[in-house]
């Protein structure tokens, strides 16, 4: 039994933190801000994370990455998400596209996406859900039908709607969901890698509390892809998707960021921290102890993934308890604040960071599969006796 | 980075779980409330067996370890003993425990003869003698008021190693109080199906048994906590209380309301687990009070993070 990461992770975070301080100011709140300023240090911080062989740190090394352990792979997500992920919109193409083209790409694929992934300079969205199919993603409608030869070896046009689609906006690739032959929910759903500039393709950006870039809908009318565009099987899609999914296992580690938070605001505070009302000071002690146990449910993940896998119930018990902490601190760090809750941007507390964390843990019990679909994996899980 | 109990503790844990079910697992604990002796009768016995007279949780990581776990397993049964207590003993082979500042009361308190007890501030305790008998209630059937006869607090890390075994002992309660449910709610068939297939039902065990989870890890960490940095440990151990008792409301909560009115009877394990892990999470201080001494804690000695922010929360910053 042992809770240290070792010298290793700890040299890791100085020097990832050296490395966001030295490129950001304390009021950067991540690339998806008003000022196109922000996207574009994100993208030169990528370009520099590459140049010093940590963008692509969990890659394999094969594949030209740095065969970083998977607790280097935590830090990393740590430090990234603790620091308003100075990686922007590129995470997504570095934790799976990458991956999942290293597991179902051709060759020729290979050769062409995953340099520009590792050298920082390409932003993928994915097109997953669908107005109809969110929760239960295996009903999308997306349709990819063959020009000319039924194989497909002529190439295809794609005609749908996705939806809530991060970065479409700003992103060059697609790895998209869509729909071919005549199967029936799983069995039919092939992927396809898409330019973004491709005719027919439409973004429309949706307007939220998270802020600009963050949610779109993105309208596919009649959108050609050649032949070289499928990744994997042909109706395989659903595998694609499962091992994308396998490799956000332990999801976002916003417990990481809560812990900064807390830390930044309490240092804030600590002048009058004696005048706060009473149930703060315990508030925010409880808050302490709900990250401390998010991120061991979290650290479970991880280890069961070092040694033999990850049950689904594992990830979900994760998910539900990490997302939750996010909500709870945002709430915590809310009430500690008081009036200036309302307060954003640089003249707010702790540079804004703790107004814009409420805005975004709005979203974290619904982001990236709902806190009910979570419930319902752990509960079938104890049902069937197997331990949670 | 290993969190997992050392083999040698599981392995204890489940020869004292066979053991414990031997003796009628949670039916030894309505035995005891029915004859007293049954403690000394029967538990001493077992526990001797199972090597506790000579396990000393703080020779060794292994040997707090296997503590921890053996704790569970109690906890898992109601065993009518002071585990956590008797586990932490001096020189002189009296059981350590922490006691409110009030009065010196304590589970089991007629059990043993001599007592060593003190405050978790650390400010206040000395040697103790056994009450002559206990409260008789329903909460507390073996909980009593020890006799303080003179100096020699235990050492603050005792205090807290005996806290931490107790929450051990509380997660061993709560893992179970969550097994019985699924259990109860797989076979109670309500408008023609089990209750189970209700997705109301589906989510509160998930939620109970997500909390669970989460204290058993919490409880590791401690565990590891306390071998680190013994008495510095003191915040991170009044946060491991504090929600062992927090997870012990919504858990025991959401066990006996899936239970009907079954929860509440004592032919109903659930129920006798309710009512027999109640002085465990009232002395020496309920929820409340745990809150605002841990609040004390970080803002006195700072919250260690896994990892550091460059700063502890309020402390470093004061």
């Amino acid at each position: 039994m042992d809770f240290d990461l070792g010298a290793e992770a700890t040299a890791l975070r100085a020097r990832l933190r050296a490395l966001v301080s030295a490129h950001f100011d304390e009021g950067f709140l991540g690339a998806f801000t008003d000022d196109p300023a922000d996207l574009a240090a994100t993208q030169a911080f990528c370009r520099l994370l590459a140049a010093e062989g940590l963008l692509t740190l969990a890659w394999p090394v094969d594949h030209g990455g740095g065969g970083g352990s998977l607790w280097d792979q935590t830090v990393v997500r740590e430090e990234m998400w603790a620091h308003h992920e100075p990686r922007g919109a590129q995470y997504m193409g570095l934790n799976w596209v990458g991956p999942a083209l290293m597991a179902y790409g051709t060759d020729e694929q290979k050769a062409r996406h995953l340099p520009p992934i590792a050298a920082g300079e390409v932003i993928w969205c994915q097109g997953f859900s669908e107005p109809e199919a969110g929760s239960d993603l295996a009903s999308l409608r997306t349709r990819a039908e063959p020009v000319g030869d039924p194989s497909g070896a002529d190439g295809w046009r794609i005609s749908g709607q996705k939806i809530w689609t991060s970065y479409a906006g700003m992103a060059q690739w697609c790895i998209l969901a869509a729909r071919v032959g005549g199967g029936e929910r799983h069995e039919g759903i092939t992927m396809f890698l898409v330019p973004m500039d491709s005719p027919g393709i439409e973004v429309r950006p949706i307007r939220s509390m998270l802020g600009p870039h963050h949610l779109n809908e993105v309208f596919f009318d009649d959108v050609p892809a050649g032949p070289e565009a499928v990744l994997g099987e042909l109706g395989g899609g659903w595998s694609v998707i499962k091992t994308a999914l396998a490799h956000e296992r332990v999801g976002i580690a916003r417990y990481a960021r809560c812990e900064r938070l807390l830390s930044a605001l309490g240092a804030e505070l600590a002048p009058h921290w004696d005048d706060l009302p009473a149930p703060l000071h315990a508030a925010w002690a409880r808050a302490l102890v709900q990250v401390r146990v998010a991120r061991l449910l979290a650290y479970r993940t991880v280890h069961a993934q070092e040694t033999g896998g990850v049950p689904d119930v594992i990830a979900s018990a994760a998910r539900i308890a990490v997302t939750q902490c996010d909500q709870s601190v945002a709430e915590v760090l809310f009430s500690a604040v008081e009036h200036r809750a309302l307060e954003a941007k640089a003249e707010a507390p702790v540079h804004g960071a703790v107004e814009d964390h409420w805005r975004y843990a709005q979203a974290a019990t619904v982001a990236s599969g709902t806190i009910e679909v979570q419930r319902m994996i752990v509960a079938k899980a104890l049902l069937r006796g197997e331990p949670v | 980075m290993d969190p997992v109990l050392p083999d040698e503790a599981v392995e204890l844990a489940e020869a004292a779980g066979k053991a414990f079910a031997a003796l009628g697992g949670v039916d030894l604990a309505r035995r005891a409330e029915a004859d007293a002796g049954v403690r000394r009768a029967e538990v001493v016995p077992v526990l001797a067996a199972l090597g506790v007279d000579d396990l000393d949780p703080r020779r060794d990581p292994v040997s707090l370890a296997a503590a921890a776990a053996l704790c569970e397993a109690a906890g898992r049964v109601a065993l009518p003993h002071p585990l956590a207590a008797d586990l932490v003993r001096d020189d002189d082979g009296r059981p350590t425990a922490a006691v409110p500042a009030e009065v010196p009361r304590v589970d089991h308190a007629d059990l043993i003869d001599g007592w060593r007890v003190g405050t978790l501030d650390g400010t206040a305790g000395g040697i103790a003698t056994a009450a002559a008998r206990g409260l008789g209630t329903r909460l507390g059937p073996f909980v009593g008021d020890l006799t303080m006869e003179g100096d020699g607090r235990p050492p603050l890390v005792d205090l807290l190693l005996h806290q931490v075994l107790v929450a051990w002992t509380v997660l061993g309660t709560l893992d179970r109080a969550v097994a019985l449910t699924v259990e109860h709610v797989s076979g109670r068939v309500q408008f023609g199906k089990p209750i189970a297939a209700f997705q109301a039902v589906q989510f509160q065990l998930a939620d109970a048994a997500v909390a669970v989870a989460g204290l058993r890890e919490l409880a590791g960490f401690t565990l590891w906590r306390l071998d680190q940095a013994g008495e510095q440990s003191r915040a991170d151990v009044l946060a491991l209380r504090l929600h062992a008792l927090e997870t012990a409301r919504a858990v025991l909560r959401t066990g006996q309301q899936l239970h009907g009115a079954a929860g509440v009877c004592d032919e109903y394990d659930v129920s006798v687990l309710v009512r027999m892990v109640q002085p465990a999470l009232r002395l020496p201080a309920g929820v409340d009070r745990t809150a605002a001494e841990l609040a004390e804690a970080i803002a006195a000695d700072g919250f260690v993070g896994l990892f550091d922010h460059g700063g502890a929360a309020i402390g470093a910053a004061r």
